[in-house]
């Protein structure tokens, strides 16, 4: 009979989760320290079950009533240390508390489930104790066998098994008794339909309630008086109160991780114990709060990955002390918070991931070309297991390969606004890092407008801003087909104009993005691996925004990731990034993109070397550049601070005085025009600091135009070039100094001769200027040079061996062979590979340097910064005679 | 799922009453009116919620030919639907008289965009007809029959197929 009162039934419901909630934890420590029974602990998991065999008694439920009570007798045993919590008992208590839990969430119908068989092992455990656990609970033996060759903790209980030769069979029969038991589904967290909230912040949300309520009443009243200033001061009341209400409605949907961490345990314990492993688990930040729509999200995916981390991750316990590893494995769950989001890393310290298998299984899958393959870096080759359609299992067991590949957890992780991260070191382990936002109603967004249209992007996805100016355009965005890209620091990225991808219809405020002069705004966008710039009309402002949801018309737009509401009641779509990439073939663009730029490379080899260069001006007409790399800083100073003594214009600076070169006294240049401020652009030259005095400073430019080093060569000038259709005289910073104080460079090194032979430097370079450049520097300090038009003919050099070479410096970018080709071909020379190589670069990134290192370069220089490459080519010098 | 069943309702209903057009207990409806292109068409009451002219309508980008766009209605971001479009007429242009006449339909707030709301109007079921093959308008799969008020005819619309399979 049970008892008709849904009201009481449902507290009892909730009640008995709760108590369940905290037991299979409690168990598992139980186990964990098994002879050395903790009685208190034990105590805490008795008083829960007989908390629900209480309160099932009283409501009639019969069979959680009877389950709880032979549950309850076996752990009565327990805490009177009357027997061993063995691994094979807690597994039934595991199993029997699972069970139970299946019951009280399917509670109508609990009276008619058949729990016999959990009843019959706890009642067996009961009567004989763990000392004598008869073969039949074919669920422990497994476990048992798992336990035996576990070291200290769990030695003894094992120990205790009479019968190790049981080991070897219960695995065949472990099968038929699992299946009917309905355990399995009721370890997933059940679904929860009500919160449960800190006292103290509904308190806070009925304070804040009230002052709302008291804010409304002000801005009626105000707004009757007319009075503008009462109702700015109400706006700003209304606008604190509303925030701080969004906050603490926020908090009432904080749920620790913990929730979705707890059950990890027992899912390692389980699948470990199956595939004949040892894995413990250490799980760190269960207190980190976030939104409970991620606590439901974020569980299925953290289960695959601890899953395969025990399946594919860590090893079999044979070989990982064969690795010299301890017998069991670690997984790590880490969560914690990071600029405003929330990282969840996962790692293992298993055998890490095979680069190699991986790419062979994704060529066989025909997921990529051998050629791809070839170029992948191991970085990138374990990128693949992301790949939609390939599985690392080499097997289909039932713990992976259930077509549910990481592919779907990463997909998974990005529908809620989150990132996945992996590494691994075969060996070493895997570890994976998840980023995810504190909750998915807010988002921080960033408003832009195309053809008077308001979208959304989420901050999230967006790396930077970049404003190219109409003058820049021609330099920096190229056209490919129907496709343009963005040169952006050395790479390209392709660009995607928002009306084009959104196919909107040219509207009356505004021409087509991508066409149109002007200046053109671009939105750097992530998702996943594809970068790409979003072309926009126009830059807004970031705001905070509510996210809602599409109708069902309006589904179907794999662009558009939802709408907002703005501060001005209109209606904004947010932009889907990642559904903008697929619906535009980002990577195709690229690939052309690159192609094309590898044509134009190989075509107009002289100019391809983009510079980075400080403009300026000395009076109206008269033009410099600098080399950006060689500036250390720039300051802005008043012209009465600049003392002159004895011809030599002074900055007293930082404490000391500052030695300052203008332009017009050292080459032939107008006076610089008469104002209160100049800059002065601050570089070091022989250990010493100098201040090049720029009067109008005009901007910061990447510039690939030809520099001509014959028209304008002086000492102090390198060359020139055209800038905006107007001359610009590129200076030389050390050339200048020179000029200006030649006592500085008194005690220069001259001579470099290695016994009586001149040293000799192959110089590999495709621009002219910068082959005569920089040739004329390390000549003047004694070298031979033997130069080179690009790495083809400096490798033809080399192999035809008539010259003794020294020291090889490349240019990176060339025709033919470039500069890490060279460096490849050298490297894997038996003649060559000693030689030390110094790369030029014009502009350089972490990542070309990385590239660069992996090739074999020694030391990686600016173009332009003479005393740099002297001092390298002088180090690298003086370490190979050692080695000769 | 509410949808189909009610659909098969109507039309019972629609077939029972036109053969038995004398049945005394004929049920009474309320229709609103209003005029889309040429035609003046009615909707049972009960699917709206409110009519307005709140016609500052955001376009959404790839959206349906037949959706206008959508707007914000006290918060929530409503999708609003060019009922001219979705009969085959040429979209409806906004005017002094457009309006907006908010539906329910499956728990979702929709707006259907029309050149004039005419009038609120009490008929008995059992005076609906079935339409015409000459009404205009595609293949009348939207339509749920006609009333004849006077000179006027009513042709009443069948929101739920408009919604769903538009």
């Amino acid at each position: 009979m049970l008892i008709d009162d849904p009201a009481l039934l449902a507290e009892f419901v909730t009640e008995s989760r709760d108590h369940l909630a905290d037991v299979e934890a409690q168990l598992l420590e139980i186990e964990a320290s098994g002879a050395d029974v903790n009685v208190e602990l034990v105590n805490t998991v008795f008083r829960s079950i007989h908390s629900i065999k209480g309160a099932a008694g009283f409501m009639g439920l019969e069979v959680i009533n009877k389950l709880s009570h032979s549950l309850e007798n076996v752990l009565g045993k327990i805490r009177n240390r009357e027997m061993v919590p063995t691994s094979a008992a807690v597994d039934v208590m595991l199993k029997s508390a699972d069970v139970l839990a299946s019951l009280i969430n399917d509670i109508d119908n609990s009276d008619s489930v058949d729990v016999s068989t959990e009843i019959a092992l706890l009642d067996r455990i009961h009567a004989e104790g763990a000392v004598e656990l008869p073969p039949a609970s074919s669920e422990a033996a497994p476990a048992q066998h798992e336990s035996s060759p576990e070291d200290g903790k769990l030695a003894e209980p094992a120990a205790a098994t009479p019968e190790p030769t049981a080991t070897s069979q219960p695995p065949a029969e472990v099968t038929p008794a699992k299946a009917p038991a309905p355990s399995a589904p009721a370890t997933s967290t059940p679904h929860e339909s009500s919160v449960r909230v800190q006292v103290g912040v509904l308190d806070q949300l009925m304070n804040l309630a009230g002052e709302l309520v008291l804010g409304r009443n002000q801005l009626l009243q105000t707004v009757g008086t007319q009075d503008q200033e009462g109702i700015q001061g109400v706006a700003a009341r209304l606008d604190q109160v509303t925030s701080e209400l969004q906050e603490a409605i926020m908090q009432t949907r904080m749920q620790p991780i913990g929730n979705v961490f707890n059950k990890f345990p027992r899912i390692v314990r389980d699948l470990s114990a199956k595939l004949k492993k040892q894995c413990d688990v250490v799980m760190e930040g269960k207190e980190v709060e976030v939104d409970k729509t991620i606590i439901e999200a974020i569980g299925d995916p953290l289960t695959h990955i601890i899953r395969n981390s025990v399946d594919h991750g860590v090893e079999l316990p044979d070989a990982r002390v064969a690795a010299s590893k301890g017998a069991t494995g670690t997984i790590t769950l880490r969560a914690y918070h990071r600029a405003g989001n929330v990282r969840i890393d996962i790692s293992d310290d298993g055998a890490g991931i095979d680069a190699k298998r991986l790419k062979d299984k994704a060529v066989a899958k025909g997921l990529i070309t051998i050629d791809q393959a070839d170029q992948l870096s191991d970085r990138e080759a374990i990128m693949l297991i992301f790949h939609p359609g390939l599985s690392t299992a080499e097997r289909v067991s039932d713990v992976s390969g259930r077509g549910v590949g990481m592919d779907v957890v990463r997909t998974n992780i990005e529908k809620i606004g989150g990132t996945v991260e992996l590494e691994s070191e075969p060996g070493v382990g895997t570890s994976l890092q998840i980023t995810l936002p504190l909750t998915l109603a807010i988002i921080p967004s960033m408003l832009v407008r195309c053809r008077g249209a308001r979208f959304a992007i989420p901050q999230v996805n967006i790396v930077e801003l970049v404003r190219v100016r109409e003058h820049e355009v021609a330099d920096r965005i190229s056209f490919v087909k129907d496709s343009s890209v963005l040169r952006l620091r050395g790479s390209l990225l392709p660009l995607v104009p928002l009306d084009r991808a959104l196919k909107l219809l040219p509207g009356e405020s505004s021409k087509s993005t991508s066409e149109s002069s002007g200046t053109r705004h671009i939105v750097v966008l992530e998702s996943g691996q594809t970068r790409y710039g979003l072309v926009v009309d126009q830059i807004d402002d970031s705001e905070e925004i509510v996210v809602k949801p599409l109708g069902q018309h309006l589904k179907s737009s794999s662009c558009l990731a939802g709408a907002t509401i703005l501060g001005d009641g209109h209606v904004a779509p947010i932009l889907d990034v990642t559904g903008i990439a697929s619906g535009c073939d980002i990577n195709s663009t690229a690939e052309e993109a690159a192609e094309h730029h590898a044509e134009r490379s190989a075509t107009t080899a002289d100019n391809t070397d983009v510079q980075s260069l400080l403009l300026f001006a000395n009076c109206e007409g008269d033009h410099f550049a600098v080399p950006m790399g060689l500036v250390d800083r720039i300051e802005r100073v008043r012209c009465d601070q600049i003392d002159s003594v004895g011809g030599q214009e002074l900055l007293q600076y930082r404490g000391t005085s500052l030695p300052l070169l203008s332009v017009e006294r050292l080459i032939k240049a107008a006076p610089r025009a008469e104002s209160r401020n100049v800059h002065v652009v601050v570089f070091s030259v022989h250990g010493r600091e100098a201040g090049l005095i720029a009067p109008q400073l005009s901007d910061i430019r990447q510039i690939a135009a030809e520099i001509d080093g014959d028209t304008f060569r002086e000492p102090g000038v390198a060359g020139s070039l055209v800038i905006d259709e107007q001359t610009t005289r590129l200076l030389d910073l050390y050339e200048l100094a020179q000029v200006a104080h030649p006592e500085w460079f008194v005690d220069k090194p001259k001579a470099n001769a290695q016994g009586d032979r001149q040293q000799t430097i192959l110089l590999a370079e495709d621009s002219t200027f910068f082959r005569k450049q920089v040739a004329q520097y390390i000549e003047g300090e004694g070298f031979r040079i033997v130069d080179a038009a690009d790495g083809e003919l400096a490798w033809e050099v080399l192999a035809a061996g008539e010259e003794p070479i020294d020291l090889v410096v490349t240019d990176i970018e060339m025709p033919n062979l470039d500069g890490l080709g060279l460096t490849r071909r050298i490297r894997g020379s038996a003649a060559h590979s000693h030689l030390p190589i110094i790369a030029l670069t014009s502009l350089a990134s972490e990542e070309d340097h990385q590239r660069g290192f992996e090739a074999g370069v020694d030391e990686y220089q600016t173009k332009f910064d003479r005393e740099r490459v002297m001092n390298a080519i002088h180090k690298l010098l003086e370490r190979v005679p050692a080695r000769q | 799922m509410i949808p189909e069943n009610s659909l098969a309702v109507n039309d019972t209903e629609l077939n029972v009453t036109t053969q038995t057009a004398d049945t005394t207990t004929a049920t009474e409806m309320q229709l609103v009116t209003f005029h889309v292109g040429e035609l003046l068409l009615g909707i049972p009451i009960e699917f709206v919620q409110e009519i307005n002219r709140n016609l500052d309508m955001t376009l959404v980008p790839h959206a349906p030919d037949h959706v206008r766009g959508v707007i914000n209605l006290r918060g929530e971001v409503t999708t609003v639907v060019d009922l001219g479009k979705v009969l085959g007429f040429s979209p409806t242009e906004i005017a002094t008289g457009s309006r907006n006449i908010i539906v329910r339909f499956n728990e979702e707030t929709i707006g259907l965009l029309v050149d004039s709301v005419a009038d609120i109007l009490t008929i008995k079921t059992a005076e609906i007809a079935e339409t015409p093959a000459n009404v205009p308008a595609g293949d009348g799969r939207y339509f749920n029959g006609v009333h004849r008020t006077g000179d006027a005819l009513i042709v009443i619309l069948d929101v739920e197929e408009v919604l769903a399979t538009s």
